[in-house]
């Protein structure tokens, strides 16, 4: 009976042929749905931090140099590409595009930096519909600052200086 | 017996001791006892009542009671009914009178919440550490609320070793991990070995810490959270973001619809699918049977480009949001899917056929690894590894979720509770999964594929969920809270009760079968470590940097 | 002597240049068996190579018997390369006899007990250990093998010994013909190939002996290994598939590296379609082998 087992296990093998993709060479094309890196289109983009508010691995931060110029940046560092930017995005301004191949010596070829001009509605500030109430960022409003709170990777500055932008959690690049 | 008359029994047995009761729906039951009664409950619910233990919870409740809560979970399988005995514990006081004597199996949940929470389990067996590193200092529990998340011990002591039990006389110590080929991730046994033969073992584990339950209590949001949740594991994660999306939705009572719920069952099966054909590769590879590896993970190769297809990644598919799903399953892909199913099915019969009668395979796991119907009830075993013992629980069938109500499918079971037991419960479960997705297919109704929630989830509201995922059940337990995040999150994956049961499986057995024994649980050491805080380093797990390494490699001479 | 010092060498250079190429095919059919598509033939050469290249690390409790063993390992193959005919005439004529080679082939598994004692780490030593029984029960076989030829043609000189003795006599050469099956079985476990590669076995005990190696010292283990196969086919060819071997220089050689190629085959398919057995269990093999050996040696010492 064994003998019998190895030969079928054989015959699985031979009737496989090779599996092995020709990749690097030739790329697998990726299907439609594809979540690969985010690109952010700076056109479409109307500012309403909807992004920022819903990325699980608050890899998309918003700053406020003044009250005309709002700037959205996307870091790369760790983000999973589950698509959520996309998702609420109520302008389309966010595709997941079939990018993959995404490594880098230098993790800020990964960044995306958007300026934004701004409309200055002192009333409410808001600009972004929330599909659900869940996606609805109870904390704040989008134009303070909130450290008392505590809310980590986004965080609106007067300013964007030099140092590193990640202020959560100390990542110690080689 | 349904969830009223398990109360009934409850309080004509211990009266004034329980003092209430919480029947969300017919399926679900929350008691609360006193803690003085709490041992004496749990052993006449595991012991006389026969239920199957699943988890302990403990949380901190004290910015709105003053008190802490322990809860333990029991699933009563033939009855469908998942219970859980709350007790609120005295203003104030961190200890709880143990349950391990009654119930063994909780032996790891309550050491997890003396380490995290600080809430002492008197009388237990080992109150060892278990979770946090060995450096960590006493008094410091990251799971309580004063804690923030990213509090870093400023007092963490890098020279402080683990105690670990002496060898029994005449044995050598064989360690085995942190890290081995065998083992994906890390994780350290160390083996008690004479001559051959494993007479022993203790585990240290726990060595990668992520933070995922504080995070989620503290920092994200509800619907952030199960894009978090599925990388608790790189192979079931799509069965954690959906048992954290059902614990959610029937705490709040949200109901997704049925498209969700059938699409929901689909990817789960989907995952199954790859997982089993994964596992039959590692297991092959494992006993040095490489043909059979490549061959396993070649016919994998199309489910894995399939889900890509449906949800635009091969394994993370960033399935449910709380009230539905994202991906829609659409005509096209429903053919496609069809396509792949019947070609795995005719590949994987082919397989089945020929790895059946395979001698050579048999010799190494028939008799290997051995977990008798005693210690899956014991140590509360749970999926292949109870069903290769002939115990019949699956919880697609005894707590339907998702579909699962929907569809026929069959619970496969073998009576060797051996390697090569579970080697064939998972291969045949293969093709039952086939059967389930096929019949979705089939009678999946047209609609929305999410639900929309139109007002905040309530806070304060409990909910639990099972999803059978590849290697057993794995359980969720969520408490609403404020802010549209839970207050806590308790996940529980098979792996952690399974791994409990390993000591045993591998005693008096050959050290070469330790790695297929181990092996044979598919253990997920990511799915176990999920707790902790970031930035922590065991003296054994340090993170040594290049330089450093090769001066070390340079330098050692014993 | 002087032709057969230019025999000997031209063996080892043999052994040297072709091994690696063996190892190659091995590589490849294993892949090609696994749908895979595996690396190019010319790679165990380049690993060698690389490995040559690499910094000497020395990690051990003993790090001189370390240099010794992997010194020792390829040294002792190469030195039976030097004794068994490749297609050439017997090299060493008349000087050495069967139970030399016998030595020297346990000479190299004593090097792999070297290493794993020199190591010193737990799994080398259990490695090491399992070398060990496995030696103790497998070299029997192999001198139960030569000697079948000595009583068969009634002389312990090599080279009439590796001359095809299995079959010599009168009549059906039935211990012969046993002893081929037998040391076909076996041949897998001499080469330390799965499905009895326990001293090694990757997924149990990381390499065993050879876990604390790394640089040139690992290539020139890598090397006996590679060379071993070479080795032990053409030895098996020698006892027991001998023709070819007396043709003109160029073909003789040829026809052997042809037999060993088909030999090479074999194991490969035999490796790539059976799992590792337990130590337990391979040892069980081993004994049954070596009863049957015996049988047949009875069998001819009452035939003769």
């Amino acid at each position: 009976m064994s003998w019998l087992s190895k030969i079928k296990e054989a015959v699985i093998c031979l009737k496989a042929g090779r599996a092995t993709l020709p990749y690097p060479f030739e790329p697998r094309p990726t299907p439609e749905r594809f979540r690969g890196r985010p690109i952010f289109d700076g056109a479409r983009c109307i500012g309403c931090a909807g992004c920022a508010n819903n990325c699980p691995a608050r890899e998309i931060l918003v700053f406020d140099p003044s009250q005309e110029v709002r700037i959205i940046k996307y870091l790369g560092l760790r983000c999973t590409y589950c698509g959520r930017c996309a998702d609420v995005c109520p302008e389309g301004a966010i595709t997941m595009s079939r990018e993959f191949e995404t490594a880098t010596n230098d993790i800020r070829d990964l960044e995306q930096h958007l300026e934004i001009f701004m409309g200055t509605c002192t009333r409410c500030g808001r600009c972004f519909k929330e599909p659900s109430i869940l996606e609805q960022l109870k904390l704040k409003g989008y134009r303070d600052d909130d450290l008392e709170n505590d809310r980590w990777v986004y965080s609106s500055r007067p300013f964007l200086d030099g140092g590193s932008v990640v202020r959560d959690i100390e990542i110690e690049l080689d | 017996m349904t969830a009223s008359e398990i109360l009934s029994q409850l309080k004509t047995r211990f009266d004034a001791s329980v003092q209430r009761a919480d029947i969300p729906q017919d399926d679900r039951l929350f008691v609360y006892v006193t803690p003085a009664s709490l041992r004496d409950v749990c052993r006449y619910v595991f012991r006389d009542l026969d239920a199957r233990y699943v988890t302990s919870i403990g949380m901190d409740d004290r910015q709105r009671t003053g008190r802490y809560l322990i809860a333990h979970n029991f699933a009563f399988d033939k009855d469908h009914v998942l219970a859980s005995i709350l007790t609120y514990l005295r203003e104030n006081h961190a200890a709880v009178e143990s349950i391990v004597e009654g119930v063994p199996a909780a032996n790891w949940a309550e050491r997890e919440f003396k380490d995290l929470l600080g809430i002492e389990p008197v009388g237990h067996t080992t109150p060892k550490r278990l979770v946090l590193p060995d450096g960590w200092p006493e008094g410091a529990h990251p799971l309580r609320k004063d804690v923030p998340w990213n509090f870093v011990p400023p007092d963490y002591d890098d020279s402080r070793q683990y105690a670990f039990d002496d060898p029994p006389e005449g044995c050598i110590v064989v360690p085995f991990g942190p890290f081995h080929p065998t083992l994906d991730e890390p994780a350290h046994f160390r083996l008690y070995v004479d001559g051959e033969t494993v007479k022993g073992c203790e585990y240290r584990g726990f060595m990668v810490h992520r933070g995922i339950e504080k995070l989620s209590e503290s920092v994200l949001s509800y619907n952030e959270i199960p894009m978090l949740a599925e990388r608790i594991c790189g192979i079931c994660g799509s069965v954690h973001n959906v048992t954290y999306a059902q614990a959610v939705e029937q705490a709040a009572a949200v109901k997704p619809p049925p498209r969700a719920e059938f699409i929901r069952t689909i990817m789960l099966e989907l995952e199954r699918l790859h997982s089993h054909l994964l596992w039959v590769g590692l297991a092959s590879h494992i006993l040095g049977f490489d043909t059979l590896f490549m061959q396993s993970f070649r016919i994998r190769e199309p489910i894995m480009w399939i889900t890509e297809k449906i949800s635009g990644n091969r394994k993370t598919y960033a399935l449910c949001v709380i009230g539905g799903v994202r991906w829609e399953i659409t005509p096209e892909l429903r053919s496609e899917l069809r396509e792949v199913l019947s070609a795995l099915e005719k590949e994987w019969l082919a397989v089945a056929g020929a790895v059946r009668g395979d001698r050579n395979v048999q010799r190494r796991t028939k008799g290997v690894g051995v977990a008798d119907k005693a210690l899956v009830k014991e140590m509360a075993l749970v999926g292949p590894i109870a069903r290769a013992a002939g115990v019949p629980i699956d919880c697609r069938r005894d707590h339907p979720y998702a579909a699962y109500d929907r569809v026929e499918f069959d619970v496969v079971t073998q009576e060797g509770a051996d390697v090569w037991s579970r080697l064939l419960v998972r291969v045949l479960e293969v093709f039952e999964s086939i059967r389930i997705i096929r019949q979705c297919l089939e009678k999946m109704p047209d609609g929305p594929i999410a639900a929309a929630v139109e007002a905040d989830l309530p806070a304060g509201r409990m909910g639990s969920s099972s999803v059978e995922a590849p290697r057993g059940e794995a359980h969720h337990f969520v408490v609403t809270g404020e802010e549209n995040r839970p207050r806590r999150w308790r996940v529980r994956a098979p792996t952690y009760q399974n791994l409990q049961g390993v000591p045993a499986m591998i005693r008096e057995q050959h050290l070469a079968d330790m790695t297929i024994s181990l092996g044979s649980i598919d253990p997920c050491f990511s799915c176990t470590d999920r707790l902790e805080v970031v930035d922590i380093r065991t003296d054994r797990t340090r993170v040594y940097g290049q330089e450093e390494l090769l001066r070390l490699a340079r330098s050692v001479r014993r | 002597m002087m032709t057969a010092v230019v025999i000997a060498s031209f063996n080892v250079l043999l052994v040297l240049l072709v091994a690696p190429l063996f190892e190659g095919v091995v590589r490849r059919l294993t892949a090609r068996i696994q749908s895979r598509q595996g690396p190019p033939l010319l790679q165990p050469y380049l690993d060698i190579l690389k490995l040559l290249g690499k910094e000497d690390i020395e990690s051990g409790v003993a790090p001189g018997v370390q240099r010794l063993a992997a010194a020792l390992s390829l040294a002792s193959v190469l030195t039976v390369a030097t004794m068994v005919p490749m297609g050439t005439r017997p090299p060493l004529s008349g000087i050495g006899d069967a139970i030399v080679l016998v030595h020297l082939l346990g000479l190299s598994g004593v090097s792999i007990l070297l290493a794993g004692l020199a190591a010193g780490s737990t799994y080398s030593l259990l490695g090491m250990s399992r070398e060990m029984v496995t030696m103790v029960t497998l070299e029997p076989l192999l001198a139960v093998a030569l000697i079948l030829g000595a009583v068969q043609t009634g002389s312990m000189h090599l080279d009439v010994v590796l001359g095809g003795s299995a079959y010599a006599g009168t009549g059906l050469p039935l211990p012969g013909l046993v002893m081929l099956g037998t040391i076909l079985f076996a041949f897998q476990a001499f080469v330390g190939r799965l499905p009895y590669d326990t001293a090694e076995a990757e997924t149990e005990i990381m390499e065993g002996a050879m876990m604390e190696y790394s640089g040139p010292k690992l290539a020139l283990f890598k090397y006996a290994r590679m060379a071993r196969l070479l080795v032990y086919g053409a030895l098996f060819c020698a006892l027991f598939a001998p023709w070819g071997n007396s043709w003109p220089f160029p073909l003789g050689t040829l026809a052997m590296l042809g037999k060993v190629f088909l030999l090479v085959l074999l194991v490969t398919v035999v490796a790539a379609t059976h799992a590792r057995y337990r130590i337990d269990q391979a040892v069980r093999h081993y004994a049954i082998m070596l009863g049957v050996a015996v049988a047949a040696l009875v069998v001819a010492v009452l035939r003769a």
